[in-house]
């Protein structure tokens, strides 16, 4: 589904991250982690096409989008979430979970005045948003503002909306941030089902390593910009240099 | 003093309908979707100019006439023939009236649309803003100084309303404030409608974070030029109805006050809300007549006191209350804009899933 | 171009150079350290111009009281705008546009109580009245204690802005603010005293280059509003960041719209009515091509970090 080979990018002299290769299998959830710092978050905006590397490529799909825009990988089917929710606070949350959904003929200004064009399809939409909500508690809340939901909704929300856009995989920086334990678990079992259900890839950076390894296929770990390991969650804890660097042992 | 009541209405209201449209223009491109036009006086202004280039050079031969220079040593026979024509002639009138407004829409459609795509290269939110700005005042020296526009500085005058040849100023005058009425409604409507679609949906998430609405999958760009296209061509129109009010095109119109002007009425009504557009160009428009009849009235009893001036303190302070004390406008924006929400409440939204 | 003409002209730019630079600079500190594009600036510059021509009407026509006057009148407002406006906006969180906005509302409110003020008093197109004495008077070139009291002092300032900006513990403070406000925060800085210290500063050089930008020409009340435009392009010339640039770009405009018009003029029979737009034209072209100005060019250690 996703392969990236030899990814390189620099800022100034430094190598964020520095000759990176990996696989996500299709339908697989993959954990990346690493210390602060390791070029996690940079390796995601490089995917996303937020940021552009220097040398390397990531193909998803099957197509190159090492340069291709970030609306353009999106429309391609790889969606991301955003550490702190990147939601758009004055609008509900219903209008949140419908932006991204495909091909919306209201979204042309020519079709938009005309509410018989477009009214089937938002019906359609706003039906399926519904379900989303419905799975992510989130139903009740449909017409508050977005700023007002508790922190731990933001990040549902978040999942919630990057979903909408019905993508075949998606990237998650740090679902559980800052969100209670219990709630962890239960972002984890999301993701989990809708890995089951819908088939979805994942490729999710967190730092709850103990929920993490629960519900990985596969993990990666990145150390200052390299990968320092890559397998199953049963030998990466097992393994020596993992160990010393990133748990301190 | 005599105030002539009915005749300050009709003239009140033709001002407001003007108004009405370049504030629901920077309403639907600063308040709804984000972006900084400083630059609202230069898509008027290309209405203006349009305006005095059909007037001048197409209303003639649509009415078969020859085409007299209008400046320069020609200028009056060129004022006579259009008079005549506008008085004589009505079909050519409204079908000039008609590629008037096709024209200027055109034109300043295509320029927003361009200008919008060059402002991506811009690397600071405000920049953008400064752009527009002195773009607006670079095209206004231009014309200034190319007499073929408008006849650089002595601009065109006698550019006739187009119910001129009725004979009776007081009905033209009444059905040219109905016409202005009319598109400014529909305007609104037009607008109203924009911002209840999925497209008002992408505009204002485009306003909060287009880093993100990009990662969505939204072409950020398209949305900006095809909204500063909207917005550019509603300015225009408005630029059209504003000569043809006041008859006479100057550069000096367009000024960077023009655009301050509208900005205080849509900083006034409410960023973001269409109503609040409508309401601040109302409050503007007679504030602004207020002031002239009180500075009149204060010239006759020997107080010496420009009415600009008093006007200018006045939309400054305006300016200064409302972003201190209630940035969001007199009528804010209401939190639940897209129809999408009356889907959920109705009672039997649950449409399978298929 | 006859010699008459281009050495008439580089007298211009030099002149007009100097208050440019003089004007951009306060513009590049603002920006910088208080982060708003302040367009009220041209306010503060035109209160400088009337208070020397007030003075020199009715005090004193002692250039130094004249000069030092104005300066302090300059001071004055700037200071008392921020107090009065700007610093309880920032409070309200507003968006750069806002703040925009807001500098824009002050500077309409200044202009045209000015307006008001000079239409009441008929100061209207007035001179300021230093005695005019001719130094040089050649076939060509026509040069006063005017060119020679613009031109040292408005360099004389700039040098000590920069000095003061490189070599002080308030420059450093400054310097630390604009790179970052967070950590000056942090580390204890006193960041309201510096924040009105900028203020008194920057009002302090426009109120000073409105007495010599009227000391130039006649005294008006769009005086400062006239000369904004061409004063941005010049701090936008200098990437809104570095003073050497912004002192370049200060004279490259004024260059552009007096010897380079000229010579246009003289070679392509461009018309004068074009000059205004020089400056725009510039403008908009470094912003879409290089919107770091001349940084990179020139760099100096008393620079303002972007």
């Amino acid at each position: 589904m996703l392969q990236i080979r030899d990814l390189t990018r620099s800022f100034g002299g430094l190598r964020a991250v520095d000759g990176v290769s990996f696989d996500v299998g299709d339908g697989q959830v993959t954990g990346l982690i690493g210390p602060n710092g390791s070029g996690k978050s940079t390796l995601l905006n490089l995917i996303a096409g937020q940021l552009h590397p220097d040398t390397g490529s990531i193909h998803f799909g099957g197509q190159d989008i090492t340069r291709s825009s970030p609306d353009a990988i999106n429309r391609l089917g790889l969606a991301r979430g955003y550490q702190d929710p990147a939601l758009f606070f004055q609008m509900s949350v219903l209008d949140n979970t419908l932006l991204p959904a495909r091909e919306q003929l209201g979204e042309s200004p020519w079709h938009a005045p005309w509410h018989a064009r477009w009214r089937g399809q938002e019906q359609h939409n706003a039906a399926r948003a519904d379900t989303l909500l419905e799975r992510l508690q989130l139903r009740d809340l449909f017409d508050r503002r977005a700023s007002d939901l508790s922190g731990g909704q933001m990040k549902l929300l978040d999942i919630g909306r990057s979903l909408s856009g019905e993508p075949s995989m998606l990237l998650l920086d740090e679902p559980t941030a800052g969100v209670a334990p219990k709630l962890a678990r239960e972002i984890f079992q999301h993701i989990a089902t809708l890995n089951r259900e819908a088939a979805l890839s994942f490729l999710i950076v967190e730092h709850r390593l103990d929920i993490l390894f629960d519900f990985v296929d596969q993990v990666i770990v990145l150390h200052m910009g390299k990968v320092l390991a890559a397998g199953k969650p049963d030998d990466i804890v097992k393994d020596v240099r993992v160990r010393e660097v990133y748990f301190g042992l | 003093m005599n105030i002539d009541l009915g005749a300050t209405l009709v003239a009140l209201m033709t001002f407001f309908g003007i108004a009405a449209l370049m504030a629901l223009s920077l309403n639907l491109e600063y308040g709804i979707a984000g972006v900084p036009n400083f630059g609202q006086a230069v898509f008027v202004s290309i209405g203006a100019y349009t305006t005095a280039i059909t007037y001048t050079r197409l209303l003639p031969l649509l009415a078969g006439k020859e085409v007299i220079w209008p400046c320069g040593p020609t200028l009056g026979p060129a004022l006579q023939l259009r008079s005549e024509i506008m008085r004589s002639y009505p079909g050519a009138g409204f079908l000039n009236l008609a590629i008037t407004l096709v024209i200027a829409a055109l034109v300043s459609g295509l320029v927003g649309y361009f200008v919008s795509r060059i402002a991506l290269r811009l690397q600071q939110e405000w920049f953008l803003a400064l752009v527009l700005l002195v773009g607006g005042e670079t095209v206004r020296i231009f014309v200034r100084s190319y007499e073929p526009v408008i006849c650089a500085n002595n601009g065109v005058s006698g550019v006739a309303q187009p119910f001129a040849w009725l004979g009776n100023p007081q009905l033209s005058s009444i059905l040219f404030m109905l016409l202005v009425l009319s598109v400014a409604a529909l305007t609104w409507v037009y607008c109203e409608r924009l911002v209840r679609s999925p497209f008002g949906r992408l505009l204002k998430a485009l306003r909060e974070n287009a880093a993100v609405t990009r990662s969505l999958g939204k072409d950020v760009a398209l949305a900006r030029a095809r909204v500063m296209l909207i917005g550019s061509v509603i300015a225009a129109i408005a630029g059209v109805f504003f000569v043809l009010n006041t008859g006479y095109i100057s550069s000096n119109d367009f000024v960077v006050t023009l655009t301050l002007d509208i900005w205080v009425m849509v900083v006034l009504g409410g960023l973001g809300n269409n109503r609040g557009a409508l309401l601040g160009a109302l409050v503007i428009t007679i504030l602004d007549r207020l002031t002239a009849i009180a500075t009149i009235q204060m010239n006759m009893s020997a107080i010496d006191l420009e009415f600009n001036y008093v006007r200018y303190i006045l939309y400054g302070i305006i300016l200064l209350l409302m972003l201190r004390y209630r940035p969001q406008g007199i009528l804010p924006e209401p939190a639940r804009t897209t129809n999408a929400h009356d889907l959920l409440t109705d009672p039997a939204p649950h449409v399978a899933d298929s | 171009m006859p010699p008459a003409l281009l050495i008439t002209s580089l007298v211009h730019s030099i002149q007009v150079g100097s208050l440019y630079a003089l004007m951009a600079l306060g513009i590049t500190l603002t920006m910088r350290v208080i982060r708003l594009p302040n367009f009220a600036h041209a306010e503060f510059v035109t209160t400088g111009a009337f208070t020397a021509l007030v003075v020199s009407l009715f005090l004193s026509r002692s250039p130094v009281v004249i000069l030092g006057l104005a300066t302090l009148s300059g001071a004055l407002v700037a200071l008392s705008s921020h107090l009065l406006v700007f610093r309880p906006m920032s409070r309200r969180k507003l968006s750069t546009y806002s703040m925009l906005l807001v500098s824009f509302a002050v500077g309409l409110i200044l202009r045209y109580v000015l307006f008001v003020l000079s239409d009441y008093y008929q100061l209207f197109d007035k001179r300021i009245q230093i005695p005019l004495q001719i130094l040089v008077r050649e076939s060509y070139l026509v040069l006063t204690n005017i060119t020679f009291t613009i031109v040292p002092v408005s360099i004389a300032c700039v040098i000590a802005l920069a000095l003061l900006l490189g070599r002080t513990a308030l420059g450093r403070e400054m310097r630390a603010l604009a790179s970052n406000p967070e950590l000056a925060h942090i580390l204890g800085m006193r960041v309201e005293r510096i924040r009105s210290l900028t203020w008194l500063l920057t009002g302090a050089t426009a109120g000073l280059a409105g007495a010599l930008w009227g000391l130039y020409t006649f005294v008006n009340p769009l005086l400062g509003w006239l000369a904004i435009l061409p004063v941005f392009a010049a701090a936008i010339l200098g990437g809104l960041s570095s003073f050497a640039g912004t002192i370049l770009g200060a004279y490259l405009v004024a260059f552009c719209e007096n010897t380079l018009m000229q010579a246009l003029n003289h070679y392509t029979g461009l018309t004068f009515s074009f000059k205004a737009a020089i400056p725009f034209v510039i403008i908009i072209l470094v912003l879409l091509l290089r919107p770091q100005g001349l940084t990179g060019f020139v760099r100096r250690s008393g620079d303002l970090e972007r």
